[in-house]
This record gives C-alpha cells, structure tokens and sequence, in this order.
C-alpha cells in the first residue's frame, strides 16, 4: 500500500467570484522511502498539491489517504493532530521560533504530543546530532546560519517520528554550498533512516538528486518520471 | 514550555513591550496615587471627627438625639461610667453636659453647643488638649473659664482672656447667663465645629444648673476592632439606654469610608479602560508581526485552543509586567508619603471648610493590590481576545506564506 495515495484530486477557489480549478483531477500514489520531487512552474498549482498532501488545504473533490488513514473529509481539529503525529515540515523560511533556541525548537513538537520531559531532551540532542549541529543546540535562530537554521527545521520536522517529511522549496533561501549540504543531509536520512521525503521545488539542484520527478502544469500531472541520474 | 515562551515573546520587542509597560505602569501608579490620597483623606476625616469630639461609642438616653432638652439627662450616669471604663478595649470615657445655647460677646452673638466636660477625661478621651492653638487648656482650679474655638473667637471678635456670655435654658425653662473668660482657643480640622462649640468645666455648668447633669458618654476605645463587643455589652447592661458606635452617629462619614473603596476601583477601572485600548494594539501589532509563525506553529499540530491560549498568556504576562510595576511605584510612593505626609497649607481654608486636615498622610489597604492583580487580568484578556481571535482565523497554508 502507498504511503501517500491522492485519487482524482480537484481543488476549486472562487477568487472574485470567478471559479479557478487549481488542481484539476491528480492521481498520485508515493511509496514508503521515496524522495519525491513535485516540480512546475509558478501557478501550476504544485502549492495547493502540497498543501492538500500536508493535510493544510482539503481537496473540494476526491480522496487523499495518507497511511491509510482517509484525511480528505476530516475535521479540522482532527487534521491539526493528523499532522503533528503523522508529517513532518520543513519550509521555505525555515520558520524556527525565534525566541527559542535549537534544542527548544526541536522540543517544542514533542511538548505539542505530550512527551515527557527526559525523552524530549535526549530526542532532540540525538537529533540535533544527526543534522550536524551538537555544537549549536543552545543557540537561538538568530546566531545559525540560513543552512543551519534549515537543518534544526529539519530536525524538528523529525521530532515528531512521522510518515513523511513534506518541503516546500527548502533550498530557496540558502546559498549553493548550504544548500547542496541541506540536499546531502536529506539524502542520508532517506537512506540511513528510512524517511521518505517529498518536495516541492525549483531548485535544479533538489530535482537532480530526486528520485522521482513529478511536473505539474495547469493544475495536472503532465510527467511522472524516475530520475535516471540518480 | 507553552508559559515560557509566552514569556519570551513579551520580550522580543523590547520597545514595544516597554512602551505599554510604562503605560500600564505610570496610568496605575497615577491611579494608585489618586486613591491613596482619596484614602488618607477620607480616613483622616473619619479619624478627625471620632478624635475630636465623636468618640468611637456615645451613650445617651433614649430619644435624645431627637429631642436635646436638658431634661434628657442619663440615669445614674456615674455607675454607667463606672461598667464602661472596666470593659476590655476601652481607652477613656467622658461624660458630657450638653447644653444649646448662645454665645454672646459686647458685638455680636453666636448659636452655640456648651460641652461641660471634666477636662481631664476629656483629654484622653478627645484631641480637645492638642488642639489648643493660643491660651491654655480647661484649668480645673480656676472657675468660669471657657475654651473656644478659633472661628467662633474671630465672629465674636474676643481674644483670650476677653469675656463671654453663655446663655442657656435651665431644667425649669429659665434663661441661665453665665459670664465666662476665654481661657484658651482651639482649632480642628473642621471650621464649622470650631464656630458651633465651646467647652467648659461640667463642675461650673452644674453650679449654674443647680444639679449635676450628664447628656452624653463617648466612650473612646484602644481599638476600632473593639465596637461591636463594647458596644453590644454596654446594650445589654443597660437596655433603656441609646448605645451607638461612630458609624451610626454620623452616617455620612460611614458611607465616605465605605464608598471609597468602590469609587477608587471604579477609577481606577475607568484608568484600565482606557489602557485596554493600548494594549490591544500592541498585541495586534506583536500578532500581526508574526502572522508567518503563528501559520508554522498551527501547520505543525499546534491546536487553534493552544494559539489562543498563547496569546492571552502573553497579553495577560505583558499587562502584569506592567501592573506589577505601577502598583511597586505607587505602594512605594504611598508608603513614603505616608511617613512624610502631604503639606497642603496652601489649601487650608478651604479643607478645614470640609474638616479636612493640613497634612495628608495618604494610604491604601492591602485588599487593593490582590483587587488591582484581578482587574488587570481581566483587562489584559479582554485586551487579547481581539488580536487571538485574529491569530487563530488565520488559515495556516497561507499564513506560512506570508512576507512583511
């Protein structure tokens, strides 16, 4: 069975009045392990895809099962716990709590699912550990670096043990020696540790490490493709 | 973790923060001030009129507030006296002829309330002897002297030593004169009594009564915890008799006393009113700043309840700061004035008009600052509903997006 499974996805906004078909019928199914790439030009509609994967947006027609929970019709308040035990993120703007240091940002998911004190701590160091940055825990957003920031952001979207980790155009505020570092670290936790990512990018350097390809255009799949350099 | 970084949070725009801090600071020491002063005012009025002459309890035989004829004498006044003084709690006990009658002096007369007193009873039981400002105090040896009061010696135009006439009714409803020498002038707080009473020896109005008469106890007490019990007990020993604490002697100051409390909540509500105001924006301003974060906080699983929560601990955190600031500023400010007092002299006339004294000492009651804790945290909430409400309709897929 599919980690992700989205079954004739539509997703319709009423802007002004006007009907606008962002998603327009999408069949897609990601397995356990894969380190997917959803690529497409601006307005191709690869946001509201990632945004109804995420659990963040609900399709207006069609399912989506997610570990084979069926999250398409659920309620929002039980979408919010959806996402805190099933999907890890990792945004754009890295999006750390600024008042908080490393190790506390990391943490703050799992005080979200009630974990207790002792393992949240040993958690995080372990984690803060794989992302290179046992050196840096006790430091605040504002002391790391654009690519340090991104790997706590990595971290923390790790914290939480979920099905997958989600990324929305990770490496687009980081310079090209960061970002291929970001792209490595990933790459290793998707070997190492088994996390399946999924990503939605410009980046060339993030669809030339893909494993697989998915273009999107006027709201459809236009190309699906196993990425042969790689 | 959740307090902790509500706690953060009201610190990471210093600036900001500060600025509603020292206005929530300076609006509650201001307000904190003002009923301070309201405080010590009405408390020293109060204070005033139970030294001067209310005491803190009055024994009179029945009907005599009503009906003040020299006929309403006190049965066995000296074994009444006797009970009282042995009672716990009980200072001093005066007991008092009272008599309404005229002053008159070679140029002008004067309504006035003859007080025959045994003056050294007196002077335990009042602040008569202090408040002495030319002459002396009543001399048991001598006869026939008369202590007025500074007001009553101006409308008369008589100076110490000068002569007055009172007159008055005796028990058979013949005019009494008595010629009396101005021995001393005494100044209260209150113009009014000044001009209205005049304190003699009980042994000379007895004399020019033909028999000894005691209208009036006041019975001054160590404590004011000790009313209801000397009260009740003096009641219940003698039955036909009126026992009444200061409260019910002079309503009006009762009321004063109890209403200060509420109005100075109220005023100081108006002042956290006003601050609301303040508040709110800078809590939307803090919100709105953060619109990105708070889109992150609920796309990674956190509960629309726990934003809400998160905000109104920070507003509640930022608005204590604040109060805790204003109420350390303003209690110190009282406490200080309250060792040094407040000199308003230049007033005098016109306070001494109200029975106001000179020198303020302002206070508080403790009871103030747990009140002013809950009415700023209910400020601070109904300050945050707006901006939380804000915070938690935001759609967390668009809010991450957002750039300012």
């Amino acid at each position: 069975m599919p980690l992700i499974q989205l079954s004739g996805i539509t997703k319709t906004y009423n802007q002004a009045m006007v009907p606008v078909r962002a998603l327009d019928g999408i069949d897609l199914s990601i397995d356990k392990l894969e380190f997917t790439a959803i690529i497409g030009p601006s307005g191709s509609g690869k946001t509201t895809l990632l945004n109804i994967i995420g659990g963040l947006d609900q399709p207006t027609s069609g399912t989506i099962v997610i570990d084979g929970t069926d999250i398409s019709s659920m309620r929002e308040s039980d979408l919010v716990d959806f996402r805190l035990r099933h999907i890890g993120f990792v945004f754009q703007a890295y999006n750390l709590i600024p008042v908080l240091t490393a190790k506390e940002n990391v943490e703050f998911i799992m005080l979200l699912q009630n974990v207790g004190r002792s393992e949240r701590e040993q958690r995080s160091l372990e984690l803060l550990q794989a992302v290179g940055l046992q050196d840096r825990t006790g430091s605040r957003p504002s002391e790391l670096s654009g690519g340090q920031q991104q790997r706590v952001a990595v971290a923390r979207a790790l914290a939480s043990h979920p099905s997958f980790v989600l990324a929305d155009e990770p490496t687009a505020n980081l310079d090209s020696q960061s970002a291929i570092s970001l792209l490595e670290l990933m790459e290793h936790l998707n070997h190492q540790y088994g996390m399946t990512f999924v990503f939605a990018t410009h980046d060339a350097r993030v669809i030339q490490r893909a494993h697989r390809v998915v273009t999107i255009e006027d709201g459809k799949i236009k190309s699906d493709r196993k990425n042969a350099t790689v | 973790m959740l307090f902790r970084i509500a706690w953060k949070n009201v610190w990471r725009s210093k600036r900001r923060s500060g600025i509603v801090i020292a206005a929530i600071a300076i609006g509650l020491w201001g307000g904190l001030f003002a009923s301070g002063v309201f405080e010590g005012m009405m408390e020293a009025t109060v204070n005033s009129a139970i030294e001067r002459e209310l005491t803190h309890i009055q024994v009179h035989r029945a009907g005599f507030r009503d009906d003040r004829s020299i006929s309403m004498i006190i049965p066995g006044a000296d074994s009444v006296i006797g009970y009282v003084r042995h009672l716990p709690g009980v200072y001093a006990v005066t007991g008092r002829c009272i008599l309404d009658g005229m002053a008159s002096s070679p140029t002008t007369s004067q309504g006035v309330r003859i007080k025959g007193v045994d003056p050294h009873d007196e002077e335990s039981a009042t602040s008569l002897r202090k408040e002495i400002v030319q002459g002396f105090y009543i001399d048991t040896a001598k006869v026939n002297t008369v202590l007025i009061g500074r007001k009553l010696a101006e409308k008369l135009e008589v100076r110490l030593r000068s002569k007055i006439v009172l007159t008055f009714q005796g028990a058979d409803g013949t005019l009494i004169y008595g010629a009396f020498r101005v021995e001393g002038i005494f100044e209260s707080n209150s113009s009014q009594y000044d001009q209205t009473n005049v304190y003699v020896l009980r042994r000379d109005l007895f004399a020019l009564l033909g028999s000894p008469m005691i209208h009036e106890i006041g019975v001054r007490l160590s404590s004011e915890l000790f009313v209801p019990a000397v009260q009740r007990s003096i009641s219940e020993k003698f039955p036909a008799l009126e026992v009444m604490n200061w409260g019910e002697l002079a309503p009006e100051l009762k009321l004063f006393l109890e209403s200060v409390d509420l109005i100075m909540n109220i005023f100081l509500g108006i002042i956290l009113t006003a601050l609301l105001f303040g508040i709110t924006n800078t809590m939307l301003m803090s919100v709105l700043d953060r619109v990105r974060e708070f889109g992150m906080l609920m796309a990674v699983g956190m509960k629309r309840r726990q934003v809400f929560v998160m905000v109104m601990t920070e507003t509640v955190l930022l608005s204590l700061t604040g109060g805790a600031a204003g109420m350390i500023l303003g209690g110190g400010t009282i406490m200080y004035l309250r060792r040094t007092g407040i000199d308003l002299s230049m007033f005098a006339e016109g306070m001494a008009h109200f029975g106001f004294s000179r020198i303020l000492f302002p206070t508080i009651h403790f009871a103030t600052f747990p009140i002013l804790t809950l009415m700023i945290i209910v400020t601070a909430l109904l300050a945050a509903i707006y901006p939380a409400i804000k915070v938690i309709q935001l759609r967390p897929a668009s809010a991450i997006r957002t750039y300012l």
